[in-house]
């Protein structure tokens, strides 16, 4: 038998079991399979196809006998069956955009299980209402045939590859190319997690050629290959005080590049609520004899000039002098018109 | 070169969840057509009708005819009996769930920790931890915008009525008031929209979330928009007008081509520097966009937004005096 069809077969034969099936019973059942071999070999096909179902999210297990029940193999009906999520419609609504944006943006961590997943929000509700609709229109209008080009498709089969070794805690082989592209570097990362920015991903991890945490814009990376030896045998412990969600919400000018330094910029009045945003939750506002002064520490200062030059005339670099000085250098060449 | 994975058994799975789906699917709608089917399941119709064909053989130990799936394409239509097994769907797997919370968070709303948990919850017992480990790998984006506004927009959306909204406009650096019947929410390029007929121009409209100020969700119901209308429908329409023409120095260049973004490449130096067209943006865009690079870009053409661009840089020097 196919074992495809040998799994739903077993699948199908386990939920309509009203009682634990023994293990004689289900190489009965499966003469074929599972019953000719020596009974280790049986044993260790059928653990195997247990964990593949496992896998698609049919819980098999196996219960020691009492008094009343025989020992045996079942799926608990009630841990099987999507239930009803009994969701606002609000909430639904949520659900069906954030996914299938997601989805349409062509490449997403388990993109996958997340098609899986919203096909099988139609049953998690008892009207989708409106949901269905508008998540469809979500989809549509998220995707973008300009961006979904090769190197996207490139993106999206290297985050399939980094998601299934951060779930599986597989050590990765990276070529990466850094920003300045010129030097290609080899080295094993022990992948952590994935997080989107600005539009483009990011791996996450503990790099063993520096020996420290660094992320990776998955653009960058040239080739990658999970260790392959004992799949499901995690390579790594994740460091404890790592937390993705900090890694993602740094400003440019929080990466680590020197210690930190205070930096004050000051900005012309009106400034805007997309303009404060955009100097991120840790700035310290205040206001100054021209205009409105923003206060923050920066471990990567040349980002912050970078940011505050994109303000052209309505903004300024006041301290620290160094800095002030460089935007001024930057600004010069640029009027010499040598850039 | 990247290793992918041997196809055959990613393909056994593949169909097996599929099938998982398939069946309560097809069962739920009797007589839906193979086409709508295939597109529901991600498939080509060729592929369906190979995933039907290997239902047909299964079945249930002791394999009698009533073990077997009762099914059967009629002209170009489904049916598929109720199945004793496979009534509704498996619950979520821990990576389905914890992909759809990284993109529910993504997104945001007042529902968003609301959702994170029922998905939690509709992971099978044992699988919960993993679905908390993995949704702590991965992190999708910050919101875009308070929970409060994207809670009344996703009502609004899912209850069909119609906002008031008071909306800032970049490029006219203005704010304005109005009625929009709010369709759905739409991700491009890093940036959040709000799709919905405007009242007022009596066109769909794409709203950018992060400059909505205000919203008010009203009474006034609306009729769902026709299929026909929303598959049309674009957030942008093509870009117009001359592009921008910039250039990029090494570093800049290797920092914006990595971005998603509407850079078309003109030429590329052989010290890794690069000419990019863009289209469809503004002058002011263009120069805050070419000094985002701290001195390592310019832009170069059409000579207005040279001018423009010249002009900024030379009044930015002059608060450094």
């Amino acid at each position: 038998m196919q074992k495809a069809e040998r799994l739903l077969d077993l699948a199908a034969f386990l939920l309509r079991a009203a009682e634990p099936v023994s293990w004689r019973e289900i190489q009965e059942q499966f003469p074929e399979d599972y019953g000719r071999s020596s009974s280790d070999a049986a044993i260790r096909k059928f653990e195997r196809d247990k964990a593949e179902l496992l896998e698609l999210g049919i819980p098999v297990r196996y219960v020691a006998g009492d008094e009343d029940l025989g020992a045996g193999y079942l799926v608990d009906r009630e841990d099987f069956y999507l239930p009803d999520l009994k969701l606002a419609p609000e909430d639904l609504a949520l659900l069906y955009m954030a996914g299938s944006a997601a989805l349409a943006q062509g490449a997403f961590p388990y993109a996958r299980d997340l098609a899986h997943a919203l096909n099988k929000l139609s049953f998690a509700a008892r009207a989708p209402g409106a949901s269905e609709a508008a998540a469809e229109a979500a989809q549509h209008l998220s995707s973008d045939e300009a961006v979904a080009g090769a190197e996207q498709g490139e993106v999206a089969h290297k985050l399939e590859l980094l998601s299934q070794a951060v779930a599986a805690r597989k050590r990765v082989h990276l070529v990466y190319a850094g920003a300045e592209r010129r030097v290609r570097t080899e080295r094993d990362v022990d992948p952590y997690g994935l997080y989107q920015a600005g539009g483009a991903w990011f791996l996450a991890g503990h790099c063993h050629l520096r020996e420290d945490l660094r992320t990776f814009h998955l653009r960058r990376i040239v080739s990658l290959e999970v260790n392959p030896a004992a799949p499901r045998t995690p390579d790594f412990k994740t460091r404890k005080d790592f937390s993705i969600a900090e890694l993602a919400t740094r400003e440019p000018w929080e990466y680590r590049v020197h210690a930190p330094v205070r930096c004050r910029v000051r900005l012309d009045d009106p400034v805007g609520p997309e303009v404060r945003d955009s100097f991120g939750p840790r700035g310290r506002w205040g206001v100054d004899r021209h205009g409105t002064v923003v206060e923050l520490e920066a471990t990567n200062a040349e980002a912050l000039m970078r940011h505050v030059l994109s303000f052209a005339e309505r903004a300024e670099i006041l301290a620290p002098r160094g800095l002030r000085k460089k935007a001024a250098a930057a600004l010069r060449s640029l009027a010499r018109g040598s850039a | 070169m990247t290793r992918r994975p041997a196809p055959s058994k990613a393909d056994a799975r593949d169909r097996l969840r599929r099938v998982l789906f398939l069946v309560p699917y097809a069962v739920r709608h009797p007589g839906i057509p193979v086409r709508d089917l295939a597109r529901k399941c991600g498939v080509s119709e060729k592929q369906l009708l190979e995933d039907l064909d290997f239902l047909l053989g299964v079945g249930c130990p002791p394999f009698a005819p009533d073990d077997f799936l009762d099914l059967y394409v009629e002209g170009d239509r489904v049916y598929v009996a109720l199945h004793q097994s496979f009534s509704r769907p498996p619950r979520f797997t821990e990576s389905e769930a914890a992909s759809l919370a990284a993109a529910a968070r993504a997104l945001g709303g007042e529902g968003r920790e609301r959702v994170v948990r029922v998905l939690r919850d509709s992971v099978p017992r044992d699988r919960r931890e993993m679905f908390e480990e993995l949704l702590g790998r991965i992190y999708a984006g910050s919101p875009p915008a308070k929970d409060s506004l994207l809670g009344k927009l996703q009502r609004a959306i899912a209850e069909r009525r119609a906002v008031r909204l008071r909306h800032y406009t970049a490029s006219r650096d203005a704010e304005s008031e109005r009625i929009v019947h709010p369709y759905t929410l739409a991700q491009r390029l890093g940036h959040w929209y709000l799709y919905g007929l405007d009242e007022g121009r009596e066109r769909a409209l794409p709203f950018r979330l992060d400059r909505i100020r205000e919203c008010e969700v009203t009474d006034q119901r609306f009729d769902a928009p026709s299929a026909s209308e929303l598959s049309g429908a674009r957030l942008f329409s093509e870009a117009r007008g001359t592009p921008v023409r910039i250039r990029l120095g090494r570093q800049a260049a290797a920092w914006a081509l990595a971005r998603p973004g509407q850079l078309q490449v003109v030429k590329r130096d052989s010290k890794g520097g690069a000419v990019v067209d863009v289209a469809g943006v503004s002058e002011e865009w263009a120069t805050r966009f070419a000094l985002s690079f701290g001195g390592d870009a310019e832009v170069v053409g059409p000579a207005p937004a040279r001018r423009h661009f010249a002009e900024a840089v030379r009044r930015a020097l002059g608060r450094y005096g």
